[in-house]
This record gives structure tokens, C-alpha cells and sequence, in this order.
């Protein structure tokens, strides 16, 4: 079981490129709270504009969130049902083939022989 | 998405030898028994081992018809070490548009007195896999919200 919450977490994040950096990962979760314009959302980061810029276009660029600009502000969001989306398929697939392997190796050590012989 | 980003590693030890879980996976009664969850069904339609051979398996659920469940073909096969099937082609090689668009590549080494156990599955895209549940299919496990809410607590 903790190993496949240890593959389940590592796969989550492999499935998420964009969510592998900190940075990142810090706007999404601030942007679940609700919009908030890129200056308040670079505030917290000891990091240049363009290097912020950069991150934002990662996550819009891969759907996780959108932005919109009105006079001079851009105003960021998350993209639930992308975030959903993406979460469930690859996280469900996952399961899935964990859940496989695990009945496969609960049926040869519990239901067959361990004997080579025996596997003929 | 990149591909990294469509595929998947399982990896566990399994307290066998490689020849006796290349016979659960080789056998249709064995591979019945485990392909597919409990309380479902599982029925092995084909199960060629050889490359371009047929792989087709169907489930059902609470005695009715059984179902499509995965139909595809196998591209290598060495036996007690590595299978290869994808669903992207039937038997014969045969092209296909499959509701799920996927290759999965086993192995099986001996580590010790058991074997380590790989499953490596490529997909084409999060949107088509996407299709898997527009479809309705399901193997009976976990909910998208129960999963979003897991992540996004991780997140916070």
C-alpha cells in the first residue's frame, strides 16, 4: 500500500509537467482559491518578472490555467476541469494497472504452485 | 502534453518465479482469474502469443452479456520475460481505432527467489484517454472528484 502511494504521488507529478515546479505549483494552488492578477500572484516569489512571465506560460500553455488581460491587468485562473481531467485519466489509469499487478501477485502466491515444474 | 506525461510504470516484486506468472499470464483460465476485478467477470476471447497474434478479452458484470473489454494484438513476445501487446492494431496487424489507444509493454525478471514485475503503458494523449471515461468504462476503482480533491489538498 505505501508502495503504491509512493507510485501513485511520483506518477501524479510525472503527469503533470507543469506542476513539477515548486514555482508552479504554488501559482495553481493560490489560483484554486480563486483569479488573481499576475502581480499579486508574482508578490510572493524573489524572482524577476520575465522569469514569472516564463511559469505562467508554462500552465497556460499545457491548459492548466488561463489568463485575460483588461487594461493593464492580467487576471489569471485555474482550469478545473483541466486539472480534474488530467488528474483523473492518468491517475485512474494508475490504479488500474497497480490494481492488476497486485491481483496478479496475490493469485501466483496464494493460487499457483511457486514450483517451475509446475508452471509448464 | 509531452509523453511523459501519457505514460505509465508499474514495478513490484512478486514472490514467484518468472515462469510460474508467465503461465498466469500465458493461460486464458489464469488469466481470467485476475485480469479484471472482482465482482466482474472476465473472459479471454484470444490470446495468441506471438507477434500480430490476436489479444482480446471481454467482462461482465452480474451475469449478462459479456462486453468488449481490450482488443488488440500482441508485437513481442519472449516468453517468461517480455509481452508486448497494443490496442492501436487487431490480429494480424490489423489497424484499429480502439476507445482506449494504448501499448503496454510486461516484463518479468528473476530478482532473488521471485521476479520484478514491470508494466510500462503508453498512451497517445490525455484527451483520448479522456475517452475511457466518456465511454462509461470503468475497472471499478476511485472517483474523479475523490482524486482532484487528493491533489489539490497535496497542493495546498
Amino acid at each position: 500500500m505505501v508502495l503504491h502511494m509512493e507510485n501513485h504521488q511520483a506518477s501524479l507529478d510525472a503527469a503533470f509537467h507543469a506542476l513539477a515546479d515548486p514555482t508552479r505549483r504554488a501559482v495553481v494552488s493560490r489560483l484554486t482559491k480563486g483569479p488573481a492578477p499576475v502581480k499579486e500572484l508574482a508578490a510572493p516569489f524573489d524572482m524577476g518578472l520575465p522569469s514569472f512571465m516564463k511559469h505562467l506560460r508554462v500552465l497556460e500553455s499545457d491548459g492548466l490555467i488561463s489568463t485575460e488581460k483588461v487594461g493593464r491587468v492580467r487576471t489569471c485562473r485555474v482550469n478545473a476541469e483541466r486539472l480534474a481531467a488530467a488528474g483523473s485519466w492518468l491517475s485512474e489509469q494508475i490504479a488500474l494497472w497497480q490494481a492488476r499487478t497486485d491481483r496478479l501477485a496475490d493469485y501466483v502466491e496464494t493460487q499457483m504452485s511457486r514450483s517451475v515444474e509446475d508452471a509448464g | 502534453m509531452p509523453a511523459e506525461d501519457s505514460e505509465l510504470t508499474i514495478s513490484r516484486f512478486i514472490n514467484a518465479a518468472p515462469a510460474v506468472i508467465w503461465k498466469a499470464w500465458s493461460t486464458p483460465e489464469h488469466l481470467e482469474k485476475w485480469w479484471i476485478p472482482a465482482p466482474l467477470e472476465c473472459q479471454v476471447v484470444k490470446l495468441d502469443l506471438r507477434p500480430g497474434g490476436g489479444f482480446e478479452t471481454r467482462m461482465r458484470d452480474g451475469g449478462g452479456e459479456f462486453e468488449p473489454h481490450v482488443e488488440g494484438c500482441f508485437l513481442d513476445i519472449v516468453p517468461q520475460a517480455r509481452l508486448v501487446f497494443t490496442t492501436v492494431m487487431t490480429e494480424g496487424w490489423r489497424p484499429a481505432e480502439p476507445w482506449l489507444a494504448l501499448t503496454a509493454i510486461i516484463t518479468f525478471e528473476a530478482e532473488g527467489d521471485g521476479t520484478r514485475y514491470a508494466a510500462r503503458v503508453l498512451h497517445k494523449n490525455a484527451a483520448d484517454s479522456q475517452k475511457h471515461d466518456d465511454l462509461g468504462f470503468y475497472d471499478g476503482w476511485g472517483t474523479t472528484l475523490d482524486q482532484l480533491a487528493a491533489f489539490v489538498e497535496r497542493l495546498g
